[in-house]
């Protein structure tokens, strides 16, 4: 059996494990802000209209990439502006939303002819195929979500504390929820290539609800949050190549692991 | 100069008025409490006038200027009835009260530091320093309560508004409670309106009291506007004797 050392000088294995680092840090990070503000439907929900942009992406012969980032960030629009202009409950929004994403994605993918290898990584995530352009662009995004959630990080927590307070107290709150709901749709998007459609919701909550067990202070959730989150993505990675399993389920077995110990450390407090 | 002033204010929730034509003006530097029984509209009244909820017509001014929730020029506090939040939120004092503290532009570890300095002062303020480092879901009602005011008056308002701010919490606790207001009204010159469903509060502190049952029944000094007519018309027949003792209490 190769020791760690010896499987990182593939290359291939080098992207995966920073890929799983960056991942690790940036989807906690966001998913503080899933967990306190009970959206985990709607992560849910951005993450399976990814896959009608996917399948748009497809037929239309464009990056698949970039076509689930748009149809994420105008799904999470729409949830936005309808929640925000009707009276339907937030969660029959999200669902109204949600089906009609993916009833669009299997039309499209039932129209097309063949196999698509391509569209099925979306599906289930490959982090072993992370190219050098992957890494960058989410290197990219992670360094641009986090400087925009750590600059207006006030505003984003005083919301999610109390809405009422924050707009009496002068923060613009429909411009930060509305780009909070970007943020999401962005993370997740740019995640689905490693842990998949299926999944990626996992690693937004699961480590941020980890750290929820064991945070007193906004400034642990956020620490906790990010070591629970490369703990499982690295672990998960390295455990999937001596176990030969997948990839995406191993990090978010590995993670939930964490959140089991962490809810034994938290019942025993 | 006038703090507030509300012209012909009308809230509607369907076909419903819950308030009627209201208008009355606040000078700078007053208390006012608003009274009514239950369902009279005083929540609405602040709610609308903070324009958390939209008014159907009339016009408010905030120290002589429409409230917009960007506006950088007029300061407000406000404390809510009953603060909705996530009791496991995990969030200490001293975290919730930097949410709202000035900008100090700095380093980021003596930005900080500036910032727990200042957040400290707030809470010897409302004599709550000892709090600083509690999580904000263990508190008891009055800690929160005080907690709530030190986080209003955090970034130095022009106005502070208190909806049934000592509601829950123990007879010493609301004495230390309005003794507080009071002191910021007199040290800081800071416009309170509150509202309070205890008259013994309202003719010792407040400045002013406004009567409101959808529509404003009457506005004034306590002793002068709270007349046993008005408030039978407004409570029943039972308030007569009790706003008599109150002022005779009182005097």
């Amino acid at each position: 059996m190769n020791t760690i050392s010896e499987l990182l000088a593939y290359p291939f294995l080098q992207r995966a494990l920073l890929a799983s680092v960056m991942v690790g840090i940036l989807c906690p990070f966001v998913g503080n802000f899933v967990v306190l503000r009970r959206m985990s439907f709607f992560s849910d929900a951005i993450s399976h209209s990814a896959f009608a942009g996917i399948a748009a992406g497809a037929i239309l012969g464009i990056d698949l990439s970039l076509s689930s980032v748009v149809v994420a960030i105008l799904i999470a629009l729409l949830i936005a502006f309808l929640s925000e202009k009707t009276t339907l409950s937030h969660d029959t929004v999200i669902g109204i939303a949600f089906s009609g994403a993916i009833a669009t994605g299997m039309l499209i993918i039932g129209m097309m002819k063949g196999y698509r290898r391509d569209i099925f990584t979306f599906l289930f995530g490959d982090i072993l195929a992370i190219t050098t352009a992957d890494l960058l662009l989410i290197l990219i995004f992670s360094i641009l979500t986090i400087a925009i959630l750590l600059t207006f990080l006030k505003p984003f927590l005083h919301i999610t504390f109390n809405r009422d307070l924050a707009k009496v107290e002068g923060i613009n709150v429909r411009f930060f929820e509305y780009l909070l709901f970007l943020i999401i749709a962005v993370v997740i998007t740019v995640s689905l290539k490693i842990i998949g459609i299926i999944l990626v919701t996992s690693l937004l909550i699961v480590p941020a609800a980890s750290a929820r067990n064991l945070a007193s202070s906004m400034e642990r959730l956020f620490v906790l949050s990010s070591i629970f989150g490369v703990i499982s993505g690295v672990v998960g990675l390295i455990a999937s190549i001596y176990l030969n399993t997948s990839s995406g389920p191993t990090i978010v077995l590995v993670s939930i692991g964490i959140f089991f110990l962490t809810m034994l450390k938290r019942a025993r407090v | 100069m006038t703090a507030l002033s509300v012209e012909n204010l009308c809230v509607k929730a369907g076909n419903s008025h819950l308030i009627e034509n209201v208008s009355f003006r606040i000078e700078e530097g007053k208390i006012a409490a608003i009274i009514g029984p239950n369902g009279a509209g005083k929540t609405t009244l602040i709610k609308a006038v903070l324009g958390l909820i939209p008014y159907e017509t009339g016009s408010v001014l905030l120290f002589g200027h429409p409230f917009k929730h960007n506006n950088s020029h007029i300061r407000v506090g406000y404390v809510p009835q009953r603060l909705e939040f996530d009791r496991t939120f995990p969030l200490t004092v001293s975290e919730l009260l930097r949410f709202t503290s000035p900008p100090f532009y700095s380093f980021p570890f003596h930005k900080k530091r500036r910032e727990r300095e200042y957040v400290c002062r707030q809470l010897e303020i409302v004599g709550a320093h000892d709090l600083k480092n509690r999580n904000i879901g263990s508190l008891s009602g009055g800690e929160l309560q005080r907690v709530m005011v030190a986080k209003a008056i955090v970034n130095d308002p022009q106005i502070l508004f208190l909806d049934e701010p000592a509601s829950g919490v123990d007879i010493e606790g609301q004495e230390r409670f309005y003794d507080l207001i009071r002191r910021l009204n007199k040290e800081k010159g800071l416009t309170v309106i509150l509202i309070s469903h205890d008259l013994n509060i309202v003719y010792r502190f407040a400045d002013n009291v406004l009567c409101l049952n959808r529509r404003l029944v009457c506005s004034g000094r306590p002793a002068e506007a709270l007349t046993d007519e008005v408030m039978k018309s407004v409570y029943g027949e039972m308030m007569g004797g009790y706003i008599h003792s109150c002022h005779e209490h009182n005097q």
